[in-house]
């Protein structure tokens, strides 16, 4: 018999909505085990942890996907909007229904591991699943930002969802006349993109995702930006090319984009631009 | 829910807080005061309070004064908002404190109050600025203003602003043309909690003061705080081991390095990415030492659930 009182988990999550998530589920925290590397399960960062919270939103508008300026895109982050509601819905947890509540911080420890994978918690909430192109997506919405909360509270957890977003019908179509998918298509591993992948039967059944190579385009003119350009400013002899390095355009929108973080979050949306599955099932006009 | 004062339906708006005096009164009757107070809580503020000008004139020095950064202004209200949560304290790995993130609602909760002010009362109402602008000096002190409104005491940890109710909280405040009833100042204050008293007297020590004797240092006397000393460049060194410091600290021996390659793992070390990624997620960067905070017992029975 649950612990709760009747109604917590579905108010928890009417909450979520209500505070600008676009989605909402629930991951049983065991269930990280199988999948996580040890100190990057829910209960290596909460003792006793019971449940995950996962809320997804904060995602690109219609319009921006439709912007013809690729500017628009780079600079119009909303990261911070959905990780304000992961930190709300911890505050509530804990004052409102009495149980602990860890709001995951989005950085990292150290390097490029995060606490906990947000990608793992939106698949195991049942709000995502991955797609060729790497990010989850979620089959209503498509891309959308993560956030996830620890909890100890027992929560009514979701179960996985049933449908995935990726393959769409459309790149199902494309795989069968060209052997290929929009995403595959414009960011080829073969042909200096990151992205690889084989479909059979309508579904992916070999992915490949350079990560590495990908973190270099999306992030170009955030910290590694920097740290490249003061080597090469430091390692310059020369004063005016040194001069030239600091007030170049790659530095100056560098610095832009470490000081406004949340709207500068990345600088590449090409796998997402031409993704079905990506902009959501409503159409504007 | 269990605990919220106004059932399941508070989850799906903002709940009120319950260290709020007086913003239980119908909406109708309410007095300014009330009114404005309820807008800062709606918008996320844990608690809030209301200074006069007047107040701060004998505490502080000329040009750091509220009238002196708003002319005419006569009062000011401050908004505490939630640090880490229970389950932030809990984690064995230190390093989710170092970096979690805040929401800092108290500022948001001080805009909200703002707009409030300035188109319901029509008059001036600005946000108190507070981030240091010669060395560590703010323009205006947001802990002097916090006790002033009747919010919180100082403390032996870091003379941090402790809430009776909630001990650590973070504040953020507005400066006003519109003359408001001010909140009296606490009668007792909320440092040394009871339970400190107590372990002074047998061993002479209270729990921050132990933990920390490094930064911290103070003596007790009938019941309250008779001495306390703060090595504040000691613990800025300590909790703010990544930010606009580190940074610095960092860049100033990178470009003293003449070795290339040395100067190459400087750059992309852990240490200086860090420190990078600090300055630009400040809010998940504040402070990365809690100790004397973690030991204290003010505001600790919200931090015991289940």
């Amino acid at each position: 018999m649950s612990e709760l009182p009747p109604g917590a988990t579905a108010a928890l999550k009417s909450a979520a909505l209500k505070a600008g998530a676009a989605v909402c589920g629930i991951a049983d925290a065991r269930a990280f085990d199988e999948h996580a590397p040890p100190r990057h399960r829910p209960a290596d960062l909460l003792p006793g942890a019971r449940s995950v919270v996962v809320v997804g939103g904060a995602q690109p508008r219609a319009g921006d996907w439709a912007a013809t300026s690729r500017a628009v895109l780079e600079t119009m982050g909303t990261t911070e909007r959905i990780q304000s509601v992961g930190r709300r819905l911890a505050q509530l947890i804990e004052s409102e229904l009495g149980y602990y509540a860890l709001f995951v911080p989005p950085g990292t420890a150290s390097g490029d591991t995060p606490f906990l994978s947000l990608m793992l918690a939106a698949e195991l909430a049942g709000v995502g699943s991955r797609s060729l192109a790497g990010p989850v997506l979620n089959s209503e919405h498509g891309f959308l930002y993560w956030s996830a909360v620890i909890t100890t509270a027992p929560l009514e957890v979701d179960g996985r969802e049933v449908e995935a977003a990726c393959p769409a019908p459309a790149c199902r179509e494309m795989w069968e006349r060209e052997a290929t998918t929009p995403c595959l298509e414009v960011c080829p591993a073969s042909r200096g993109g990151c992205l690889d992948g084989r479909l059979e039967s309508g579904r992916a059944v070999r992915t490949f995702y350079d990560a590495p190579r990908c973190h270099t385009r999306v992030h170009t003119h955030w910290i590694g930006g920097f740290q490249k350009v003061l080597e090469e400013a430091l390692n310059e002899p020369d004063k005016d090319k040194r001069k030239m390095l600091l007030y170049g355009d790659f530095f100056t929108r560098t610095l832009w984009a470490v000081t406004y973080s949340s709207t500068n979050v990345a600088q590449c949306f090409e796998c997402m631009r031409v993704c079905p599955a990506a902009h959501g099932k409503k159409e504007l006009h | 829910m269990a605990r919220g004062p106004e059932g399941p339906a508070a989850l799906a708006g903002v709940r009120r807080a319950p260290y709020a005096p007086d913003v239980a009164t119908p909406a109708a009757s309410a007095t300014r005061e009330e009114s404005i107070k309820a807008v800062g809580l709606e918008a996320g503020a844990r608690v809030v309070g209301i200074a006069t000008v007047e107040a701060f004139r004998e505490r502080v020095p000329e040009g750091y004064r509220p009238d002196d950064i708003l002319p005419g202004a006569r009062s000011v209200v401050v908004a505490g908002g939630d640090g880490p949560t229970a389950g932030a304290w809990r984690c064995p790995d230190h390093r989710v404190m170092e970096i979690t993130g805040y929401d800092l609602r108290e500022n948001v909760a001080v805009h909200a109050m703002c707009d409030h002010i300035e188109r319901a009362y029509r008059h001036h109402a600005i946000q108190a600025p507070s981030l240091p602008v010669h060395g560590h000096a703010p323009p205006m002190s947001m802990m002097l203003a916090a006790e002033l409104a009747g919010l919180g005491t100082r403390s032996f940890a870091a003379h941090i602003i402790l809430n009776p109710e909630y001990g650590l909280l973070y504040y953020a405040a507005l400066i006003t043309t519109l003359p408001l009833a001010p909140d009296p100042p606490l009668d007792r204050p909320a440092c040394p909690h009871p339970g400190c008293v107590a372990m002074y007297k047998r061993i002479g020590t209270t729990p921050c003061l132990r933990v920390c004797p490094a930064c911290l240092s103070g003596t007790v006397k009938d019941g309250a705080i008779a001495t306390s000393t703060y090595d504040r460049e000691r613990c800025h060194s300590r909790a703010q081991t990544y930010g606009i410091g580190s940074f610095q600290k960092a860049l100033h021996e990178i470009v003293n390095e003449d070795d290339p390659a040395r100067r190459r793992t400087m750059i992309y070390s852990d240490f200086f990415t860090k420190s990078l990624e600090a300055l630009g997620f400040y809010r998940d960067s504040i402070a990365q030492c809690f100790e004397c905070m973690r030991v204290c017992p003010v505001g600790r029975k919200h931090r015991k659930l289940r």
